[in-house]
């Protein structure tokens, strides 16, 4: 078999925020490498930086220095336009409180990443039914966040993740908002479509629980790995 | 995003908070209504000003005279005609020829039986008439040949029996239902010049009516109990008094008085002072109607801008929902970032979406204004208890103007194009309130998408 290349590729990133007067480092000389398919898990405590390193790998803040590279692209030297486009392509997210947008029933939120690329609403939706069929919501299709529990809503955030296939899913805290039984609902749902599909997912956590589904586990203190592992 | 997307997204957007656009909504159509109001009430002031006017008298003819008698005196010849002619913006141009002071008789009916003694007579080039405004009641145009006049409409009321006794030998035009000892259209006419002396020397002219004109004292007394000769025939006809008085008759002094006709009222002023420039005084209605549509022209603005401020208020009113909308929807806006979605999509979504309460403001705006301008023209027209108004209303007289007949009663009159640039103005102004808020939408981060808060 041959040896999976890496996707994202994570060189001397430091983020320094300016609080007033005073200057925090948030990530200190960060590297790391994460293949293609792997579910890698980013563990930190509160403060230890692991949401930074999540915002610079997705291009939502610019680093003080060194680059990330998503596919050889440096998504830290990317301006709005292509930014959007790159997320389009690329990103799909998983938030911790669902962010589905209130005003779109189930469907419509999954297809939501396909209608910014241009794609056809009968189309779309069809993928999006589809998706939302397979996280078990077949039954809800037009029914809106403020009528789904919380694990609904994850599912159906689940589906607009996948839905759009792109390289790489972040995960911020996804089962935060939910109870046990529920998170390991969750997880088994995004780590059976990861490996279904050979999605590279990038989880953001600080449940350790969350190991066991891990293929690469790093650990993040202060703003520094502490360790990265293959497990 | 596909513009049916972006419509979607921002018609859903707009319908989740429905008491909130709507009442935004409601702001536009306020605004617009008052502008539309505002200028219709303009535009039917101007309009019943006009009329006013052209009852008074036809306000593209122009009335030329000459200054004085003297002999430096520009001459109101044929040249002079033709030069006046020749000014751009001039229809048509003819001179008039009056002669009041000619000692006329006219005799009608069988042995002379009716006798006339004193009318008004002009003369004007053959086919002027129509063209300066002169209205037929009956009969045709005196165009066809020699000696075919025009009679006043109450012509035949100055005739007398000479077979009655002499103080009921005459009949009263403004009596109820008065009709003249005969129908001067069927009747022949016998003209009688003489020589004014004592000498007895006379010569006739018959004479065919060819129609009875529209009372017009604008145009003069010839309208109402005068005759309308082409210009030639009287020309001749009061050379020959001339030459029986024993005077010789002189062409080259020309003519005292001509019409000139402009195309379009907007050249009236300019051909006005050209003719001036050649030496001769003229009047029209221009002298005034420039000052009332001046003052018209004043009220409309001022009105106009009244109407805008509404607007003006109402947009605030979108900018207002619109900053409150995003400042909800930060979250929103940094996940739709966060999934891919263009800046330029969030720019042209939230300008559609204070478009869209524009235009939907604009649409209803125009609607309510239709109908509370024909609510003002029937309660108008109600005040004024049909004095003026001929008939009943019809349908379309609520808006546009009516018949050229009588007054109109008309408060507010809604052109197409009011109605229109209303509706777009009010589209533009939405659009532009939208600009600043669409701003601070652009700028919000896609990191609002991962705040936990």
């Amino acid at each position: 078999m041959k040896q999976p290349r890496p996707i994202i590729q994570v060189r001397r990133l430091r983020k320094i925020y300016c609080m007033g007067d005073e200057k925090v480092t948030a990530l200190n000389g960060v590297s790391l490498d994460i293949l293609q398919g792997e579910i890698c898990c980013i563990f930190g405590t509160s403060g230890s930086g692991k949401s930074t390193l999540l915002n610079q790998l997705a291009g939502m803040e610019k680093p003080t220095s060194g680059e990330v590279r998503i596919r050889g692209v440096r998504v830290s030297r990317l301006d709005e336009e292509e930014l959007a486009a790159f997320r389009q392509r690329s990103i799909g997210f998983i938030f911790q409180s669902y962010n589905l947008l209130p005003s779109m029933t189930a469907v419509e939120n999954v297809a939501m990443p396909l209608m910014f690329r241009g794609i056809p609403k009968k189309e779309r939706e069809e993928t999006a039914a589809r998706m939302l069929r397979q996280v078990g919501l077949g039954h809800r299709l037009n029914h809106y966040p403020g009528q789904m529990s919380g694990g609904q809503q994850q599912r159906a955030g689940i589906a607009r993740a996948f839905a759009a296939q792109p390289e790489v899913i972040f995960a911020d805290e996804p089962t935060g908002n939910l109870d046990s039984r529920t998170t390991r609902e969750i997880m088994e749902m995004i780590t059976g479509f990861a490996r279904q599909l050979h999605q590279t997912i990038v989880l953001v956590t600080h449940d350790p629980e969350m190991e066991q589904y891990a293929d690469r586990v790093i650990r993040l203190v202060d703003g520094t790995i502490i360790s990265n592992r293959v497990r | 995003m596909k513009h049916k997307d972006l419509f979607r997204v921002c018609l859903q957007n707009l319908l989740r908070h429905k008491a909130r656009t709507l009442l935004t909504v409601m702001g536009v159509v306020l605004g617009c209504c008052s502008v539309i109001i505002m200028i219709s009430i303009g535009i039917g002031m101007k309009r019943s000003q006009e009329q006013a006017l052209s009852m008074m008298g036809d306000l593209t003819v122009i009335n030329v005279y000459r200054t004085g008698k003297s002999k430096k005196a520009a001459k109101l010849n044929a040249k002079a005609m033709a030069a006046i002619k020749a000014i751009p913006g001039v229809q048509a141009a003819t001179p008039k020829l009056t002669a009041d002071q000619l000692p006329i008789n006219v005799y009608a009916g069988k042995g002379r039986r009716y006798h006339c003694i004193y009318t008004s007579v002009v003369g004007l080039e053959p086919g002027a008439a129509e063209q300066m405004g002169y209205r037929l009641i009956e009969g045709k145009w005196n165009n066809s040949g020699q000696d075919h006049v025009l009679a006043g409409k109450d012509f035949a009321f100055l005739f007398e029996d000479t077979k009655r006794p002499s103080d009921r030998n005459m009949r009263d035009p403004w009596e109820k239902d008065a009709e003249p000892y005969f129908d001067i259209m069927k009747t022949p006419l016998t003209l009688e010049i003489e020589s004014g002396k004592e000498d007895g020397k006379k010569q006739t002219v018959e004479l065919t009516v060819d129609g009875r004109m529209k009372e017009d004292y604008s145009k003069g007394m010839e309208t109402s109990m005068g005759l309308v000769f082409r210009l030639d025939d009287l020309q001749r006809i009061i050379e020959a008094q001339q030459k029986l008085a024993g005077k010789k008759p002189d062409r080259r002094q020309g003519w005292e008085n001509a019409i000139v006709k402009a195309e379009t009222i907007r050249q009236v002023a300019e051909i006005e002072t050209q003719i001036k420039k050649m030496g001769f005084s003229t009047s029209s209605m221009e002298s005034i109607r420039r000052p009332m549509e001046q003052e018209a022209r004043q009220k409309q603005l001022m009105l106009g801008c009244l109407g805008a401020i509404s607007l003006f208020v109402a947009a605030l009113g979108i900018t207002n929902t619109m900053i409150m909308s995003i400042s909800e929807r930060t979250r929103e806006i940094g996940v739709m970032k966060a999934l891919g979605c263009h800046v330029r999509d969030v720019r042209r979504l939230f300008l559609l979406e204070a478009g869209a309460i524009g235009l939907a403001g604009g649409i209803t705006g125009m609607g309510v204004s239709f109908l509370i301008s024909a609510l003002m023209n029937l309660a108008a027209a109600a005040g004024i208890g049909g004095g003026f108004s001929s008939g009943g209303f019809d349908g379309a007289d609520l808006f546009f103007s009516p018949d050229m007949g009588g007054l109109s009663t008309a408060v507010s009159i809604i052109p197409w194009w009011l109605a229109l640039s209303a509706v777009l103005f009010s589209t533009l102004i939405g659009v532009g309130a939208g600009y600043y808020p669409a701003r601070r939408a652009v700028n919000i981060p896609a990191l609002e998408a991962i705040k936990h808060d």
